[in-house]
């Protein structure tokens, strides 16, 4: 019997062959897509492995400190270089003997005065004048850094050689023995803030696999049922010459099996031949390697027997549903109308959500993700549960408000069967709830912060390095004044407008001993004294007031600085020579804000003030753009995009799989009517409507849910509201739906053809 | 008297094979006629190109007076919307529409009000024998059900002509007969003319008039052929 069935479906005539590609090629993306989700997924966790050696002294890594037999210690200085608004990852190393720990793609440790740079900064270092990037490491570049030790073709990352001596008198240079394996994911403890935590991709993971992997699943379901109708009547005449229902379900198996085996095969070859395209997405922020989209073998072995056996599963589940007389296949056993019960589960979600509003959220981050997490998860599937019903109750509404027949015919077909109705779109519907969440919470976080996405020209164009680092009891190893020409040297440059040295006056850093406010007329801690002959041309700053000679302002390292500040200081009662004189806190240089003037500072302050914290001066607006929030709202907004446009194709396919389901399935009622007079308009109305109906309702209510999910999140997490979204989040929802409509239209030439009164029999 | 439909030299071909050469055929109004002939002679392509739904190759086809086979798709559809009905052997209920619903749905296409539609769809069932099966899908009717449902369909916007193509081919003997004296009774009482395509003598002696089609001509029978065949 299994030979019959594979001779029915290889050789059983064009129809049978027109199916079977049909099927084979619905299977074939399905199974791209989820194998391209599955090695985005291993992708993301290799990228976020190769950041390991940059966590190298840290303290949350186990290696790094530890005595290691065999091994001479390294003295080893991370920092954080910026270039143009991205982070360059700098290391110092010295080698205190041969047999030094070695960073991985690197053949060997740079001697003092040599540098390995990565690619895409050999790059930028050949094209860019020595004054913008490469005059701030000491030396010559030797050699670029192998792929073993980027996490993307566009890290940009140095590592540079310096003697033990010059090294191990910086403050922050630690002596390490081993270069750090463990993934920031696998940290426990204290970090640097590379790559991503364990908690961003447990939120990666969850949020990946219900809005993509799902999607993806229901889009095979929905190509292997392709034909079910045309393939019923063959069954009908299997039966009518002796065949038993048992025979009959083995041979739709086979079918099934046969055509998903094929499909995951088209499948393996379609992502082999998109892979290093799928790389090039920036979906971490950064592109792949296009070696780490791999899949690794249980990947492998549960995709390509999953997806058949899944396949014959269904096949069987579906003849349940069914009975294949003799006389032909009847539809016995009508679906189950969807009850209301199938709500609890969203109100479940939001109830949880909401229980924290009231309770307030818990104290610490992983309990806030344990609380928060678990309450979107749930409401999201819970939508995906809803759906069968909501497309009910809406059809129902369509089928008594009816007056044309293309609505009545649209409204009962989608009442008779409301899941595989919803089942056509639960992927956009997906697409909505994550992107208006998505879209709630960041573009209110956004307002809230005052916005940041774009930064006012003296943002951009105002250079602030922090000269005072402060410990747990304040600030530490003060500046005592600038290197000596300096300041004639930074003015030296085009475009520099004003440099300005801003000093810590006896108070600066030193918090009141009472908490709450502090007392009226109290000395602000972060305000720092300066000549006012220095605040000229400093727009960011402010400006004194006439006459006054010194001025106590706020210090830019502290303060919210959006753009030019028209805060005017009072005199201080110092002296300029006595403000001079104090240690310096921060030094602010004011540019045009041309990228060659803002570089050449960078470049000269990392020549003559090596930084002291870590990080390398930064623009206000790199500063704000580099901040924990806005990396966080950017990851999140990263999430979504991932969500969106990787979910959004995804839907479209099993909408267009579902919509020409639906019309091989009617083609002889389709066909009849047509030739019995009905318009071709009413018709394409009737499948228009069966899509658009139950995408209309579920997009209201799954973007509804999505806010109001964003809002409970926002006054739990952030007492916060919501902000109304703008532009962006409808054109996004307007684009998806628009897009499915043109999905929806694309099918419609198939209806033309499949009823046209040529080919429609009445016989 | 001028033939309500008369059709002159039809020729057509589906690719290389031709499926009609020369058929010639009046038909009267308020006749029944039956169009026999064996399988493949082309008698569903001559009703086909007789109801404006092919245009034959060669040859005309008038309707009432009216050249039709030379309009362009939309008045022929309407006209086929308007002025025809069908009934076809199995499978052309909406299956997701009740009983009611598919008799009303050429007058909803007509853009009859849907209460009024459905009105006047009931009138047909107790005359065809359907009550109580107004709400059924087409799942939930016999074979004998669904042919009288799809009977009701054809005759609810009272059309000139019916074409029903081989009707009773789906059916047992007895309900085919049921169906064929509630076709003829109902055409008879409200003057429509029936063009009956049917293998079938037993079904083509419901007709007043029998023509064969073979190899693409129409034969009309004479008097004691006719009583032979039947």
């Amino acid at each position: 019997m299994i030979r019959f069935g594979l001779r029915l479906t290889l050789r059983g005539g064009r129809e049978a062959a027109a199916r079977l590609i049909v099927i084979c090629a619905a299977v074939a993306i399905g199974v791209a897509l989820l194998l391209s989700t599955l090695a985005g997924l291993n992708a993301m966790h290799t990228q976020n492995a190769r950041f390991g050696w940059l966590e190298t002294g840290a303290q949350g890594v186990s290696e790094s400190h530890r005595p290691v037999p065999g091994s001479d210690p390294e003295w080893w200085l991370l920092s954080a270089d910026e270039y143009a608004g991205t982070q360059i990852g700098r290391v110092d190393v010295a080698a205190t003997g041969a047999r030094s720990p070695i960073p991985p793609g690197l053949p060997r440790l740079p001697s003092a005065g040599e540098y390995y740079a990565s690619p895409a900064l050999a790059a930028l270092l050949r094209t860019l004048p020595n004054a913008e990037l490469a005059a701030r490491y000491p030396g010559h570049l030797v050699a670029t850094i192998g792929d073993a030790g980027l996490p993307s073709p566009d890290s940009l990352i140095v590592v540079v050689g310096r003697s033990v001596a010059d090294l191990s008198a910086q403050p922050r240079a630690t002596e390490i023995t081993e270069i750090s394996t463990t993934s920031p994911s696998g940290c426990n403890g204290p970090c640097y803030d590379i790559g991503f935590n364990a908690r961003s991709i447990d939120l990666i993971l969850s949020v990946v696999s219900a809005a993509i992997l799902f999607p993806v699943l229901i889009f095979i379901g929905a190509a292997t049922r392709l034909s079910a109708a045309r393939r019923d009547q063959r069954f009908a005449a299997m039966r009518l010459v002796g065949a038993t229902p048992r025979q009959i379900a083995l041979i739709a198996a086979v079918e099934s099996t046969l055509a998903a085996f094929i499909g995951v095969l088209l499948g393996f070859g379609l992502f082999a031949a998109f892979q290093p395209l799928i790389a090039r997405v920036p979906f971490t922020g950064t592109r792949f390697f296009a070696h780490d989209m791999a899949l690794s073998m249980p990947d492998v072995l549960a995709v390509a027997l999953g997806v058949p056996i899944a396949a014959a599963v269904a096949a069987r589940f579906a003849l349940r549903r069914v009975i294949v007389s003799p006389l032909g296949v009847s539809r016995r056993v009508t679906p189950q109308p969807p009850s209301a019960w199938r709500v609890l589960p969203v109100v479940a979600g939001i109830a949880e959500l909401a229980y924290f509003v009231a309770q307030g959220r818990p104290a610490t981050t992983d309990g806030q993700i344990m609380a928060f997490l678990p309450g979107i998860l749930i409401t999201m599937s819970g939508l995906v549960f809803a759906g069968p019903w909501l497309t009910m109750i809406g059809s129902r509404a369509l089928a008594v408000r009816a007056r044309r027949p293309a609505a009545l015919i649209a409204a009962r077909r989608l009442s008779d069967n409301p899941q595989a109705g919803f089942r056509a779109i639960s992927g956009l519907v997906l697409s909505l709830f994550v992107a208006s969440v998505a879209f709630g919470i960041i573009l209110s976080f956004d307002a809230h912060r005052g916005g940041s996405t774009s930064y006012s020209p003296a943002e951009q164009a105002t250079i602030v390095d922090d000269l005072i680092v402060f410990a747990d009891r304040g600030p530490t190893a003060p500046v005592r004044a600038l290197p000596a020409g300096l300041a004639g040297t930074l003015h030296a440059i085009a475009g520099v407008r004003a440099v300005t040295p801003l000093h810590a006056g006896p108070e600066f850093g030193v918090m009141p001993a009472t908490t709450g406010p502090p007392p009226v007329g109290a000395a602000d801690p972060f305000s720092v004294l300066v000549e006012c002959a220095d605040l000229v041309g400093a727009t960011a700053l402010g400006s004194c007031a006439p006459g006054a000679a010194t001025a106590a302002v706020a210090d830019p390292s502290f303060a919210q600085l959006q753009g030019p500040s028209g805060a005017v200081w009072q005199a201080a009662p110092e002296s300029p020579g006595s403000v001079a004189a104090l240690p310096l806190a921060t030094l602010v240089v004011t540019t045009d804000g041309t990228r060659h003037a803002v570089e050449q500072v960078r470049t000269l302050l990392a020549q003559r003030m090596p930084s002291r914290d870590g990080f390398a001066p930064l623009t206000i607006a790199e500063d704000r753009a580099q901040s924990a929030d806005t990396k966080r709202s950017q990851g999140y907004e990263r999430l979504a995009d991932v969500v969106i446009l990787t979910s959004l194709p995804i839907a479209g396919c099993t909408l267009a799989v579902s919509v020409v389901a639906g019309l091989n399935d009617r083609r002889r009622p389709f066909g009849l009517l047509r030739l019995s007079g009905t318009p071709l308009t009413v018709l394409r109305r009737v499948v228009a409507l069966e899509a658009a109906v139950p995408l209309l309702v579920s997009a209201v209510v799954s973007i509804a849910v999505g806010f109001l999910t964003a809002y409970l999140f926002l006054r739990a997490q952030m007492s916060e509201t919501l902000v109304p979204p703008g532009i962006g989040y409808y054109a996004t929802v307007v684009a998806g739906l628009v897009a499915s409509l043109a999905i929806i239209a694309s099918t419609m030439p198939l209806l033309d053809r499949t009823t046209a009164t040529e080919t429609t029999r009445t016989d | 008297m001028t033939p309500l439909i008369e059709a002159d030299e039809l020729s057509f071909r589906f690719g290389e094979t031709p499926a009609l050469r020369g058929a010639s055929l009046a038909v009267q109004a308020g006749e029944i006629l039956a169009v026999m002939g064996p399988s493949g002679s082309g008698k569903s392509t001559l009703l086909h190109c007789l109801a404006g739904i092919l245009v034959p190759d060669d040859g005309t086809v008038h309707f009432a007076g009216r050249r039709i086979d030379s309009l362009p798709d939309a008045e022929r559809s309407a006209l086929r919307r308007g002025r025809f009905g069908f009934v076809f052997q199995f499978g052309q209920l909406v299956p997701e529409l009740s009983a009611e619903e598919n008799v009303a749905l050429p007058l909803l296409l007509g853009g009859m009000s849907r209460r009024d539609a459905i009105d006047r769809a009931r009138r047909w069932f107790g005359r065809l024998g359907l009550d109580g099966l107004e709400r059924r899908r087409s799942g939930e009717l016999s074979g004998g059900q669904s042919q009288r449902v799809a009977l009701a369909r054809g005759l609810v916007t009272e059309p000139e002509v019916l074409f029903a193509d081989e009707p009773t081919g789906a059916l047992d003997s007895l309900t085919g007969e049921q169906v064929m004296e509630l076709l003829t009774a109902s055409a008879r009482e409200h003057g429509t003319t029936v063009v009956l395509v049917t293998h079938e003598p037993r079904v083509a002696a419901y007709a007043d008039r029998e023509v064969i089609v073979r190899d693409g001509r129409v034969t009309t029978l004479s008097p004691a052929a006719a009583a032979s065949a039947s």
